[in-house]
C-alpha cells in the first residue's frame, strides 16, 4: 500500500540535469564516474599515473581474501556511524558527531572492560562491554540532544563542537587514568582480556563478527523507520515538525531520543573497533570514521540499508587509501579527496525529495 | 487613464481584477493583450524596475519591507541612489521632508517589527515618496489596515498629493472613500469595466453599489434547525488570555470567547489581526501570556495538542500547505495523523485496513478526496484543503477550529463543506469558523466575533447585523 | 603579568579566528551558513604558506590565501546557491575537501621554513602599561584586523551593499523586488566570507605559527561558524568571541609552558566548552535576531 518513493523521485532530478534521454542508471553511473574521472585530473597533475592507482586500488581490495577482509573490517564502523547520521537525518536533524559518539563510547567499552571485565568470561563480558559503549555514545550525544530541546542550539553545531571535546577526553584518559602502566609511556590503555574480543573467522583475515551487529542493526534500523509506528512518528517529525506538532506528537521527545538511538549506534561502533580489531583505546582509534559515516549516510540520502552499500565504497577507497600511500607515496588523506567528489556530484544532482 | 493631480479610483469587490490590474501597471505581470500608454506613448512596464523608471511607484497590500531592518534602511533599500555608502544625513533630511509635508510622522530608527500595519503602511507611502521620479503612485487597498482615524489622515495625505502633480490610482473596495476623495471612478466587476465616470460627469452611492455588486443579493442566512434535544453547554472557553505574536508582541488582549455544544461561532476580521494565534492557542500550539483556556470545564492552559486532540478537538490551520502537510507522505499516511486511528500490526501499521476504512467514510467521498497513494506534494492546493478538511471532519470531532475552510476551492465543494460543518454542529459539535468570506460567515454563523485592534468584539447575531456593519466594526474596531 | 600574557596570547591565537567569523558572517547575514569555512581557513592557511614560502613575499602569501580561501567557498556557494543543496551537508564535504585536498598538496610545506610576518610593535603605543603590550605588539594582519571589524560594520549597517546583504537574508523577495539578483548578492556574499576566511587562514601560517601542518586550524572554522552566532550576527561582538576562545587557548599554552599540574587534555578542551556554553547563554536570550532566510536551514527547511 505505501510504496517506498525511491525511484519516482530519483527520476525528475536526473532529467533535469542530463535531459531525458538518459535513464536513471545511467546518472548513477555518471555520479560515480564523474568524480574519479576528475580525481584522475588530479592524479596527473601530482604526478601520478591514475590509471595504475585505481588498478592498485581495486587490486588491493578485491585482489585476495585479504584485502577483502580489510574492506570489510572497515566497513563495519563505517556501516554503524553512517546510521548515526542516517537515523536523525530522518527525524530531520543532521548529526555530525558520530565521531565524538564513537569514541566516547570506545572510552566507555575499555573502561569497563579493561577494569571491570578482566577475568569475566566473554559470553558475559561481551555484551556488558557493548551496553557500556552504546551508553557510552548515547550519553554523548545526549547532551546534544539536551542542548537541542532544551536550549535550542542546533545539532549540527554543538555535535560538532563536541567531536573536539570527545577527543580530549579520550586524550586525558589515555595520558593519565586508563594509560597502560607497561606501555614505558606511549598514550594507550591496557589490552582488554582475550575473552573480550571479537570471535574472528579464519587465521587469513582480521574479520570479525562485527560486520554481521553491523548489518543487523542496519536492518533494525530500517525496519524500525519504514515499518512501525515509531518509525511512522520519526518520519512525521523529520517530513514537516510543523504537521508533527499539529498531529500532538511531542517533538522534543522523538528528536531527543532519536539523537540518543544514534549516539548509541555509533558509541557501538567503537566497541566493535576495540573489541575487534585493536584491542586497546588509542588517542586516534577511530580518527575520521564518524565524518566518513556521515559522507556514507548521505551519499545513500540516509537510507539505513542503501549506506551498507555506500559504507562499503568507503570502506574500500580508505582501504585503497593505504595502499595508494605505500605504493605511491600519496598521503592517505588524499582519498578524501575523491570521496568529497563523490558527494559533490551527489549535492549537485540534487536533493531528492526525501525517501 | 490618470492625470497628473487627479485621484481615480478603481472600485470592485475581492476578485473583480483590480489587483491584477495595477500588477499590469506596475509590471509585475504583463498583459495578454493591448498596449499601455504614457504621455501618449505605448511603454512596456515589465519587469517592475521598467515601471518605476517611468515614475511609477506601488505601495502594496502585502508591504515590501524587510521586517528586521529599520525604516531608514528599508527606505534606502527602494531609493535610488549611487555610491557605496549611504548619505544618511540626506536621506533622513529628506525623510523629514516628506514626512512634515505630509504628516508621515515614522521613526526613521525604529524596526519594522516594531510597527503595527497602519505605521508600516505609512512607511511604503514614505518610500514611495522619497524616490524623487516618482510621478503616478498606486495605492493598493490602502485602508483596509488603518484605524478610522488613519483612515481619515490617509485620505488627507492623497488630497496633498494631488495638490502636489501626483497621479493617484487608489484601489479600493469602500464607497465612501471613493465618495470622500475620487476626481475619477472606475468599477470593475468580473474582469470588465462596468461604470467609469468623473466628478464633473457625476456619479452617485446608488449607481457604484448597483454596478460593483451587479444583480447579486446580499446573502440570506438560511440555517438548518437545531436539535432541541441538544445540551447546549460550554465546550470550550477562555478566560482573559493574553497572546503574543510570533515577536512577543501582544496581539489579542484579555480575551473571552467562550463555545457551546451545537454551534458554529464565526470569526470575523481583517487578517493578521490575531485570528492564526488565537486559533493556536486554542489547540494548544501557543501558550498565552495570561489568562486560562477550559475545555468542558476543565483548565487545559498550557498542554500540548495532544491532550486537546484526545480531547475531541480537530484544527484545521490557516496554511495547510506548511503547517500540516509532509511533502513526502501519501494522503493515507496524513490520515492517521490526528484523524484515522493508527490500527496496529504487530510493531507496525496495518494501512490495508486503514485504507478500506477511509473509503467507507461519508465525508471522504463527498469532498472527493484524491486517491489514497498520491504523494501530498502532487497535490493541488484545493486537494491539499480537501485532504486536511476530511481528516478533521472524519472524527466527528467535538469541538473543530476550523480557518478559512473554503479558500481554493471551487463553489460546489465548498458548498458541501458549509453543509457538513452545519450538520457537525447539529450533531452536537462546537465549532470556530474562522473566514475572511462575510457571507459564508453569515451563512453558517450562530454567533459572529470580530477580531480587530487587539480585541474580540461582539458576540453579533447574523439575524440582528448584516455585512456591511460588520465589515464596518472590522475597519473601526468597535461598535458603530 | 600573567594576566597581560593571556590577554596578549588571546589576541594572537584570536585572530585568525575573528577573520573566519568576519567571513562567515558576512554569508549569514545573506542566509548562507557555510560549515566550509573550516575548509577555506585550511586552503588559505596552505595557500598562504606555499606562496610565502615560493615568492619570500608574505603579502602576496595574503593574497594566496584570500584566493584559496574563496575558491573553496565557491564551491559551497555553487552547490548551495545554484544547486540548492542542503547547506550544513554541502559545508561538512567542502570541509572534507579541502581537508584532503590541502593534505595532499602540503606533503612537501611540512618542515619548511618561512620569514612570515613578525611581530611588529608599534612605537610609542607598545609602551603603554597594560593595553600596548596586548593590543600593539603584533603582527600586521592583526592590526589590520582591528580595522576590520569597525569598517565590516560600517559595510553592513551604514551601506547600500550592506543594507541589500541583510535584506538579503530576511527577505529574498523583496530584494528581488527591487531588481537585484538575491542569488548573486549571495554567492558574493559567500565568497567574501571565504576570501576573510583564507585571510585568517594565512594569519595562521604565515604570521602565528609560521609553520605549515596538516589539517592545522583544528576546527577553528567550526568555532567560526559557531561564534556568528554567539555574536548575534554582529561583528564587534564576533571580535569579543574570537578573543575568548584565542584567551582560552593562550591560557592553555601559558599553563603548560610554566608547567602547572594541569592536564594539557582538559586546556585544550576548554576553549570549545567555553564556545558551547557562551552559544547556549546567548540563544536561551536571542532566538529571535536570526536571519529569516537562515532559521529555515536551522528547521531544516532550507
Amino acid at each position: 500500500m505505501v510504496k517506498t518513493l525511491n525511484v519516482q523521485t530519483a527520476k525528475p532530478a536526473v532529467q533535469a540535469l542530463y535531459g531525458r534521454a538518459i535513464k536513471p542508471n545511467m546518472y548513477l553511473i555518471l555520479t560515480i564516474l564523474g568524480p574519479l574521472f576528475v580525481f584522475a585530473v588530479f592524479l596527473l597533475l601530482a604526478g601520478a599515473n591514475p590509471l595504475e592507482l585505481y588498478s592498485t586500488m581495486i587490486r588491493s581490495t578485491f585482489g585476495d581474501l585479504y584485502g577483502f577482509g580489510e574492506v570489510v573490517i572497515k566497513a563495519t564502523p563505517f556501516i554503524l556511524t553512517a546510521l548515526a547520521a542516517g537515523l536523525p537525518a530522518k527525524a530531520g536533524m543532521i548529526n555530525v558527531g558520530g565521531e565524538g559518539q564513537l569514541v566516547i563510547g570506545a572510552l566507555f567499552a575499555t573502561w569497563v572492560g579493561v577494569l571491570y571485565l578482566n577475568d569475566v568470561p566473554g559470553i558475559i563480558g561481551l555484551p556488558l562491554i557493548f551496553i557500556a559503549g552504546a551508553l557510552g555514545g548515547a550519553l554523548w550525544a545526549g547532551i546534544a540532544a539536551v542542548l537541542k530541546v532544551k536550549g535550542r542550539m542546533n545539532e549540527t553545531i554543538t555535535t560538532l563542537l563536541l567531536n573536539y571535546v570527545a577527543y580530549f577526553t579520550v586524550g586525558y584518559f589515555v595520558h593519565g587514568l586508563l594509560k597502560d602502566p607497561e606501555s614505558f609511556n606511549w598514550p594507550f590503555s591496557p589490552e582488554l582480556a582475550e575473552p573480550l574480543r571479537l570471535p574472528t573467522f579464519s587465521s587469513v583475515s582480521r574479520v570479525h563478527i562485527g560486520i554481521f551487529i553491523a548489518i543487523a542493526l542496519a536492518v533494525l534500523v530500517w525496519f524500525v523507520i519504514a515499518k512501525t509506528r515509531v518509525g511512522f512518528r520519526i518520519r512525521v517529525v523529520g517530513g514537516n515538525i510543523l504537521a508533527a506538532q499539529r498531529a500532538g506528537l511531542n517533538t522534543g521527545r522523538t528528536q531527543f531520543w532519536v539523537l540518543v538511538a544514534a549516539g548509541s549506534l555509533a558509541g557501538i561502533a567503537g566497541v566493535i573497533e576495540i573489541t575487534g580489531i585493536e584491542g586497546r583505546l588509542r588517542a586516534t582509534t577511530g580518527v575520521n570514521y564518524g565524518y566518513l559515516g556521515f559522507l556514507a549516510s548521505w551519499m545513500a540520502w540516509n537510507h539505513p540499508l542503501w549506506l551498507v552499500g555506500t559504507a562499503f565504497v568507503i570502506g574500500m577507497i580508505s582501504v585503497a587509501g593505504n595502499s595508494l600511500e605505500i605504493s605511491s607515496g600519496l598521503p592517505a588523506s588524499s582519498v578524501q579527496i575523491l570521496m568529497a567528489l563523490v558527494l559533490f556530484a551527489i549535492l549537485a544532482v540534487g536533493r531528492r525529495k526525501q525517501a | 487613464m490618470v492625470e497628473a493631480g487627479k485621484i481615480h479610483a478603481i472600485l470592485g469587490e475581492n476578485g473583480a481584477g483590480k489587483s491584477t490590474l495595477m500588477k499590469m501597471l506596475y509590471g509585475v505581470y504583463t498583459p495578454d493583450g493591448g498596449t499601455i500608454l504614457m504621455e501618449g506613448q505605448s511603454v512596456t512596464m515589465s519587469p517592475p524596475s521598467q515601471a518605476r523608471a517611468h515614475g511609477i511607484s506601488m505601495v502594496f497590500q502585502d508591504f515590501r519591507l524587510v521586517p528586521a531592518l529599520t525604516v531608514l534602511d528599508n527606505i534606502a533599500l527602494a531609493a535610488e541612489g549611487k555610491g557605496l555608502f549611504l548619505k544618511g544625513k540626506l536621506l533622513r533630511k529628506k525623510i523629514a521632508e516628506v514626512s512634515q509635508r505630509y504628516q508621515i510622522e515614522v521613526n526613521p530608527d525604529a524596526f519594522i517589527w516594531q510597527l503595527d500595519m497602519g505605521q508600516r503602511q505609512r512607511v511604503e507611502i514614505l518610500k514611495v515618496l522619497v524616490i524623487s521620479s516618482t510621478r503616478i503612485v498606486i495605492f493598493d487597498e490602502p485602508t483596509s489596515v488603518l484605524t478610522p482615524h488613519e483612515v481619515e489622515s490617509f485620505l488627507r495625505m492623497a488630497d496633498m498629493l494631488r495638490t502636489d502633480g501626483y497621479g493617484v490610482l487608489l484601489i479600493t473596495h469602500k464607497i465612501n472613500e471613493v465618495m470622500a476623495c475620487a476626481d475619477r471612478v472606475t468599477v470593475l466587476r468580473a474582469g470588465q469595466i462596468t461604470f467609469s465616470a468623473s466628478r464633473e460627469e457625476g456619479f452617485d452611492e446608488e449607481t457604484l453599489v448597483s454596478t460593483m455588486m451587479g444583480s447579486k443579493i446580499l446573502p440570506v442566512s438560511n440555517k438548518e434547525s437545531m436539535d432541541p434535544s441538544i445540551n447546549k453547554s460550554t465546550a470550550l472557553q477562555t478566560h482573559n488570555i493574553t497572546i503574543a505574536n510570533d515577536h512577543g508582541q501582544v496581539i489579542l488582549r484579555n480575551i473571552n470567547l467562550s463555545l457551546h455544544k451545537g454551534e458554529i461561532v464565526g470569526v470575523a476580521g481583517i487578517s493578521g489581526n490575531g485570528q492564526r494565534e488565537l486559533a493556536e492557542v486554542l489547540f494548544g500550539l501557543r501558550v498565552p501570556l495570561e489568562g486560562t483556556i477550559s475545555f468542558n470545564n476543565k483548565d487545559v492552559t498550557g498542554s500540548p495538542p495532544r491532550v486537546f486532540i484526545e480531547a475531541g478537538m480537530a484544527y484545521v490551520s490557516e496554511d495547510p500547505i506548511k503547517e500540516s502537510v509532509i511533502p513526502e507522505f501519501s494522503i493515507l499516511e496524513h490520515m492517521v495523523l490526528a484523524g484515522l486511528p493508527m490500527t496496529p500490526k504487530g510493531l507496525g501499521v496495518d494501512w490495508k485496513s486503514i485504507d478500506s476504512a477511509l473509503i467507507n467514510i461519508e465525508e471522504v467521498r463527498t469532498l472527493g478526496l484524491a486517491a489514497s497513494d498520491r504523494r501530498a506534494d502532487t497535490l493541488s492546493g484545493g486537494n491539499v484543503q480537501r485532504m486536511v478538511l476530511s481528516r478533521a471532519m472524519l472524527r466527528n470531532p467535538s469541538i473543530l477550529v476550523v480557518s478559512y475552510p473554503s479558500r481554493g476551492l471551487d463553489i460546489g465543494t465548498v458548498r458541501s463543506i458549509q453543509n457538513m460543518l452545519v450538520a457537525l454542529a447539529a450533531k452536537g459539535s462546537a465549532i470556530l469558523l474562522i473566514s475572511e468570506d462575510l457571507s459564508e460567515l453569515f451563512d453558517l454563523s450562530d454567533r459572529i466575533v470580530v477580531l480587530a485592534n487587539q480585541q474580540l468584539l461582539g458576540p453579533y447575531f447574523p439575524e440582528e447585523t448584516d455585512p456591511f456593519s460588520i465589515g464596518h466594526t472590522m475597519l473601526k474596531g468597535e461598535t458603530a | 603579568m600573567i594576566l597581560i600574557d593571556i590577554c596578549t596570547g588571546g589576541v594572537r591565537a584570536g585572530t585568525s579566528v575573528l577573520y573566519a567569523s568576519l567571513g562567515e558572517l558576512i554569508a549569514e547575514r545573506a542566509g548562507v551558513i557555510n560549515l566550509g569555512t573550516e575548509g577555506s581557513m585550511l586552503s588559505g592557511a596552505l595557500g598562504a604558506f606555499a606562496v610565502t614560502a615560493w615568492t619570500g613575499n608574505p603579502w602576496l602569501g595574503i593574497l594566496a590565501g584570500g584566493a584559496g580561501g574563496a575558491l573553496t567557498a565557491l564551491v559551497h556557494a555553487f552547490l548551495v546557491i545554484t544547486r540548492n543543496a542542503n547547506q550544513l551537508a554541502s559545508g561538512l564535504t567542502v570541509m572534507f575537501f579541502a581537508m584532503g585536498v590541502t593534505a595532499f598538496l602540503g606533503r612537501g610545506f611540512v618542515s619548511k621554513q618561512i620569514h612570515g610576518f613578525e611581530p611588529y610593535p608599534i612605537p610609542l603605543l607598545s609602551d603603554i602599561p597594560v593595553l600596548g603590550p596586548i593590543l600593539f605588539n603584533h603582527d600586521v594582519m592583526t592590526y589590520f584586523s582591528f580595522i576590520l571589524v569597525p569598517l565590516l560594520w560600517l559595510l553592513l549597517f551604514k551601506s547600500r551593499w550592506g543594507i541589500i546583504v541583510r535584506a538579503t537574508g530576511e527577505r529574498e523577495e523583496v530584494v528581488y523586488a527591487y531588481g537585484f539578483s538575491p542569488k548573486m548578492i549571495r554567492y558574493l556574499a559567500v565568497i567574501a566570507g571565504g576570501c576573510l576566511a583564507g585571510i585568517g587562514g594565512a594569519q595562521l601560517s604565515i604570521a602565528y605559527t609560521h609553520t605549515w601542518v596538516e589539517n592545522m586550524t583544528a576546527g577553528k572554522g567550526i568555532i567560526a561558524v559557531a561564534l556568528v552566532i554567539f555574536a548575534s550576527w554582529r561583528p564587534s561582538r564576533a571580535m569579543l568571541g574570537a578573543y575568548l576562545f584565542g584567551g582560552a587557548q593562550a591560557l592553555q599554552i601559558i599553563v603548560q609552558q610554566n608547567g602547572y599540574p594541569v592536564s594539557p587534555f582538559l586546556l585544550l578542551m576548554t576553549p570549545y566548552v567555553l564556545t558551547l556554553i557562551a552559544l547556549y547563554v546567548v540563544e536561551r536570550r536571542q532566538r529571535s535576531q536570526i536571519p529569516e532566510g537562515l532559521s529555515k536551514v536551522f528547521t531544516g527547511s532550507g
